[in-house]
């Protein structure tokens, strides 16, 4: 629905119509800032979802870079392992003595402690459970994503297959052309890897447009897949619905290309990776500062951020603006984001602007001017734009969702608890991030985005 | 800080919890909001948000009803002047006369339906919703210039408690307020919404001027003998293709006029708010239905000439187009799902036309249809979604490996 398939020499191409791209001001320039960050890093297990943390260190202890941190009290195999090497400044604890995360101060030295390595060539030939194991005792296997219920991939897991995802539609999010050109043998050997934990196809999703290193669009065993079309055409969710659909019992597993480069990295050189590729942009990031930075893994945004804002209140967001997370200016990066927007808090109060017929604010609705000229960037802050309001127009939602799937159902079966209403309109094949768009177009300002999130981890609980 | 958001800020507390004047809250919230848009921010993903609310989606409709206000305002006083025999009367004159029709009705319409808005919102601690803004005008848009004050009221009340408020509000009905309000006064009080002697204010103490009648061009086609021709025989008693179209006819106050009406769709249609496929789909089932009822034998045709009726006239005449652009397109009591919206369009079309020309009894074919399909709007979606779902295993399973 909403989407063509075309065959173009072997490879697939989907073009996509429905939804459309958040015109964001402050994208983040296809390059890496020479300047160096460091500061204080956190392990952060509270992003491990369904892990039972525990510590194996003490605060004071020296540790090296992949010194294991934490271990999952029911996996114990699982470890969270440190991306620096220094001394423990502190371990955290939230309500209910829930771990919430240890922080590291680097003392300068780069110790290491050793993993085993393996070449792409050695990983083609090594058993799946030999990798699995070892991305599970680096906690690397953290960056794997298994559907749906977005968690990490259980033990038992058997992913009929795999979806790699080399775009980035949302604003904003890392340049996965440009980590495919900085970390080409990386993602090569993660791909390598990524063959051997499935039965199935590895697919890798990428857009129409600049192509990916050889090496990697063209790597062994793995099916390229192309989509080319607004967002949210870079979404695993919208990958998977074309490509091979979950059904009710099936799970696949993603990886962003972003993630596949950490995890190629550390297979490969057999330590674990310090420091990640992290585009920071959107209108609160300040002139010239919006591009991709090398920042260690969880560092303190204290000591990345402030001299590259804008004035004024910002809201720090890790991910991309439709999707992404709030984050404290005085927390940590989780290990997951590889993107920060930040967005200026907007409380400004306008004047009769909603019956004004030239009110010059953004909107995809043809009831503003601003939807009659396409192109530009908005300088977009937080506001609301309204009240909540009852669900009142319909269809609405549909066209930035493409997907054999009716959003207003969906919602409406989700809220009335009907579990296989929602599993029967698709709620499986969802993850919040698909709704996202969705939910920034829609008038009455529901929060799908939550009533979807909710709706997951309802069904989860009920064993569905 | 505009000094008017100033004077609201020190008014607030009154109204917030604890203060005297609580149980007016949602009064308060509404105008503050009403001036200024408000400072809530997102509380989660996503970060940013859309400029369109539902004020400013209510607010299009307004905009696109404003031409239909203004020509009702302008025909009601024609109309008045033509029974005085003043006809040549200046525009700016007829246009004052009938707003000293119109602007009452319009008032009461939105003072009463408005104190009930405002009593439910405070009872339910609830905002109070902008769709009135839209059921408050529509209503009297749909009456007759000479309906009684009290009977607007009751009309509202009716609308806004029974076919809305008992059903939780907005969002939550089943059939259209406005129309709901209109079919209310057009069952309990026939004598004010029905006949030939509603459609045009008089002067009082005065009868109509000679040669002037007060029928709708639906009436005189519904009594038309046998044998006539129908278009002459509209044509005859002053309704042609041309007055219908330009709306200076006797009529309920919005609907006369085909023009106005097409303005307000242009609106719709433009900005999206208006849906194209229940617009399009009510057309559709409209001209197919006439034009297949004007194939029955030629001898039908003559015992009933209302039969032959050509579809443009169906469209000009009565209140179809008024109903389908503005009344079918409500989006809450329409069907939801993109081919049930075609589905419950044509019927309304359909419908329309099947009890204008075959009951004896209702010439308000458009509104009866319409209702019946607000009625009907869930069972198509049910309909459509179940296709849907058998859709999507078929879809899912296609994919299976062995």
């Amino acid at each position: 629905m909403g989407a063509q398939r075309k065959i173009s020499g072997s490879e697939p191409l989907f073009v996509i119509r429905r939804g459309r791209d958040v015109p964001l001001s402050g994208a983040p320039e296809a390059s890496v800032a020479a300047e160096p960050v460091s500061g204080p890093v956190a392990v952060q297990p509270l992003w491990v979802r369904g892990m039972k943390p525990r510590p194996m260190v003490a605060v004071g202890d020296r540790i090296r870079r992949g010194t294991p941190l934490v271990y999952d009290k029911r996996d114990p195999d699982f470890r969270l392992c440190s991306p620096v090497a220094g001394w423990v400044r502190s371990i955290d604890f939230g309500p209910r003595r829930i771990l919430q995360r240890v922080v590291v101060e680097p003392d300068g030295a780069d110790e290491v402690e050793p993993f085993a390595k393996a070449t792409a060539g050695e990983l083609e030939r090594m058993p799946g459970d030999e990798i699995l194991g070892r991305l599970r005792s680096s906690g690397m296997l953290s960056l794997i994503v298994e559907r749906p219920f977005s968690r990490m991939p259980r033990r038992d897991s058997k992913p009929k297959s795999i979806f790699v995802n080399a775009m980035a539609t949302a604003p904003f999010q890392a340049d996965p052309l440009l980590i495919a050109s900085q970390e080409t043998d990386a993602i090569a050997t993660g791909l390598a890897a990524l063959r051997r934990l499935t039965a199935g196809p590895v697919y890798l999703c990428a857009g129409s447009g600049r192509d990916l290193p050889q090496r990697i669009a063209g790597a062994g065993g793995v099916t390229l897949a192309r989509f080319s079309g607004p967002h949210p055409s870079g979404n695993s969710g919208v990958h998977i619905h074309h490509l091979d659909p979950i059904r009710p019992g099936e799970h696949v597993w993603t990886v962003r290309l972003a993630d596949l480069a950490l995890i190629g990295k550390f297979l490969l050189e057999g330590a674990m990776p310090g420091w990640r590729l992290v585009a920071l942009g959107g209108p609160g990031v300040a002139e010239g500062r919006a591009c991709h930075y090398r920042v260690p893994w969880g560092v303190a945004l204290s000591a990345w951020l402030p001299a590259r804002l804008a004035a004024g209140e910002m809201r720090v967001v890790a991910g991309d603006a439709l999707s992404g997370t709030a984050v404290a200016p005085d927390g940590f990066l989780p290990p997951w984001a590889s993107s920060v927007t930040v967005l200026p808090e907007d409380r400004e109060r306008h004047l009769l602007a909603w019956a004004n017929p030239l009110d010059g604010r953004f909107s995809f609705s043809q009831t503003f001017v601003s939807a009659w000229r396409r192109g530009g960037a908005w300088p977009l802050g937080t506001s609301l734009q309204g009240a909540p309001r009852a669900m009142v127009a319909t269809g609405l939602y549909d066209r930035y969702l493409p997907m054999r799937i009716r959003l207003d159902f969906l919602i409406r079966a989700v809220l009335a608890r009907d579990w296989e209403e929602a599993i029967q309109l698709g709620i499986l094949e969802l993850e919040p991030e698909d709704v996202a768009l969705a939910a920034f177009a829609c008038p009455s300002k529901m929060d799908l985005v939550g009533i979807i999130r909710e709706g997951l981890a309802m069904a989860e609980a009920e064993g569905l | 800080m505009h000094p008017l958001l100033r004077s609201f800020e020190k008014l607030r507390p009154k109204f917030e919890e604890g203060g005297p004047l609580r149980p007016l809250w949602p009064v308060y919230e509404a105008l503050e909001t009403f001036v200024f848009t408000p400072a809530t921010t997102t509380s989660g993903p996503p970060h940013v948000r859309d400029a369109l609310d539902m004020k400013r989606y209510m607010i299009t409709v307004f905009y696109a009803l404003i031409p239909c206000i203004l020509f009702g305002m302008y025909n009601a006083g024609f109309q008045y002047h033509r029974a005085a025999g003043m006809a040549e009367a200046p525009l700016w004159a007829h246009l004052l006369r009938g707003a000293r029709l119109v602007v009452p009705i319009i008032v009461t319409s939105y003072a009463v339906g408005g104190f009930w808005e405002v009593l439910f919102a405070a009872v339910r601690k609830h905002e109070i919703n902008e769709g009135f803004l839209i059921t408050g005008i529509l209503f009297p848009l749909t009456l007759p210039p000479t309906i009684p004050l009290w009977q607007v009221a009751a009309g509202i009340t009716f609308g806004v408690v029974v076919a809305k408020e008992i059903f939780g509000g907005v969002g939550f009905n089943v059939l259209n307020p406005a129309l709901a309000s209109r079919a209310f006064l057009y069952f309990a009080y026939p004598a004010q919404m029905s006949g030939d002697a509603v459609w045009i204010a008089a002067p009082a103490g005065h009868g109509l001027a000679e040669g002037v009648s007060g029928a709708t061009a639906l009436a005189v086609a519904k009594s038309a003998p046998a044998g006539v021709d129908i278009v002459a025989h509209l044509a005859e008693a002053g309704h042609t293709l041309r007055s219908m179209t330009l709306g200076l006819e006797p009529g309920s106050l919005g609907e006369t006029s085909a023009v106005a009406v097409l303005l307000g769709m242009a609106v719709l249609l433009v900005t999206g708010v208006g849906s194209w496929r229940i617009i399009v789909g009510g057309l559709l089932g409209l001209a197919l239905t006439a034009g297949s009822i004007n194939l029955l034998p030629a001898g039908t045709l003559q015992a009933y000439p209302i039969l032959a009726l050509p579809f443009w006239y169906e469209m000009v005449m009565g209140g179809a187009l008024f109903g389908i652009v503005f009344m079918a397109t409500d989006p809450v009591s329409a069907a939801a799902t993109n081919e049930g919206k075609w589905i419950y369009g044509f019927l309304i079309g359909a419908l329309t036309v099947v009890v204008r020309l075959f009951n004896p009894a209702y010439t308000a074919g458009n509104m009866l249809a319409i209702l019946f399909m607000n009625a009907m709007a869930p069972l198509i979606d049910y309909a459509v979604l179940r296709a849907h779902v058998a859709n999507r295993a078929r879809y899912l399973e296609r994919g299976r490996r062995a």
